[in-house]
């Protein structure tokens, strides 16, 4: 047979040793090989190859393992220390509602009433609850939920 | 003729969910677990990488902070082994990078100029301190001597069992590349078994 038929044999073999080899050409690699010595040697000692690459072992320091786990404690403490817990942020959240709340039923109940008290008239008061009360009280709502994302953003291009 | 049979299918299944679903909740208890699995194979990975062995544990260590950091980045609907060692590779080309002008990549996709070696180390080969058979013997000179990409798609395929699609995704080369690698990564080892010389 010639060098370049067990070339392209060899190339095969290789491929099957990959694991890559098509099966149509895989047939034809084994009727090849049931005549040809050459191409089972070769078969022989890329399997004895790969067989010798499973004839190592290497020492892992015991040490090592509970060092990574100290350093993964610390790292995930100091993690969950920048993040606000769940139930702060809940708190928060509900905090910041209920005083949206309240300021726009104290507006809408007692407005007139604390205008006159204040001799303001009734769109200025309106105006000052809205400003200074109900709008930042809603944007704290709509914003602490959205904060932890920005930072754990923040944290993943870092 | 054997097969190395791929498993992936059988992999992306409950374990790897239950992986991605513990690393996004930051369950540093199941990633105690994890690193207790998966450490000796992580170290073996990165001495075949990086054909030595006194750099390795800070890399291991820097590894699972990173999979800590990043677990949400792990969807679960591949194994867990190539990300993990995605983490490692790109440590281990930062740390390569950091003051160095070496690296593992071959700049040249025909291969013809062949990546250079990592720096090298004045201790005793880690091939030959963990050779524990004949073969193995016979074979740990040539391993120190082969390219680390080599040596990093030998381990990938034939201790660790990837697929040449995931062995690619890890490496970041096509499948045909990394097919190429383990070729020639075979007949250089074979020569050296066979006692003959094979230009490397």
């Amino acid at each position: 047979m010639r060098s370049d038929d067990h070339e392209s044999f060899q190339r095969r073999i290789d491929e099957t040793l990959a694991g890559e080899i098509a099966v149509g050409e895989e047939e034809s690699l084994r009727e090849h090989l049931g005549s040809c010595t050459q191409c089972q040697e070769y078969l022989a000692a890329g399997t004895r190859v790969i067989a010798g690459l499973g004839g190592f072992s290497f020492d892992v320091d015991p040490a090592l393992q509970e060092k990574v786990y100290a350093s993964i404690s610390l790292r995930a403490q100091r993690i969950e220390s920048r993040q606000p817990s769940r139930r702060r942020m809940a708190w928060i959240c509900i905090t910041a509602l209920l005083l949206s709340a309240a300021g726009s039923f104290i507006d809408l109940q007692f407005g007139g009433l604390i205008a006159s008290v204040l001799d303001m008239h009734r769109t200025q008061m309106r105006h000052g609850l809205l400003t200074f009360w109900i709008l930042p009280s809603f944007c704290f709502l709509l914003l602490f939920p959205i904060l932890p994302l920005l930072s754990h953003r923040k944290e993943r291009v870092l | 003729m054997f097969e190395y049979g791929t498993t992936l299918a059988a992999s992306v299944n409950s374990d790897t969910q239950q992986i991605a679903r513990s690393l996004r909740q930051g369950n540093v208890i199941f990633l105690q677990q994890l690193v207790g699995q998966y450490q000796y194979r992580l170290v073996r990975y990165l001495i075949y990488l990086l054909g030595r062995r006194d750099e390795v544990d800070d890399l291991v260590q820097e590894t699972w902070l990173r999979v800590l950091e990043r677990g949400s980045s792990y969807n679960g609907r591949s194994r867990f082994e190539p990300w993990l060692f995605t983490i490692a590779r790109n440590l281990a080309i930062d740390h390569l990078r950091k003051g160095r002008t070496f690296s593992l990549d071959s700049n040249d996709e025909g291969e013809q100029d062949t990546a250079l070696q990592t720096p090298a180390s004045h201790a005793p080969s880690p091939f030959t301190l963990a050779a524990r058979t004949e073969d193995a013997e016979r074979l740990a000179g040539s391993l120190q001597l082969l390219e680390p990409i080599y040596r990093e798609a030998l381990v990938l395929r034939f201790q660790e069992e990837l697929s040449l699609q995931e062995i690619s995704g890890v490496v970041g080369a096509p499948v045909a590349t990394v097919a190429s690698r383990i070729y020639r990564g075979l007949r250089t080892l074979r020569s050296r078994l066979e006692g003959g010389n094979h230009e490397i």
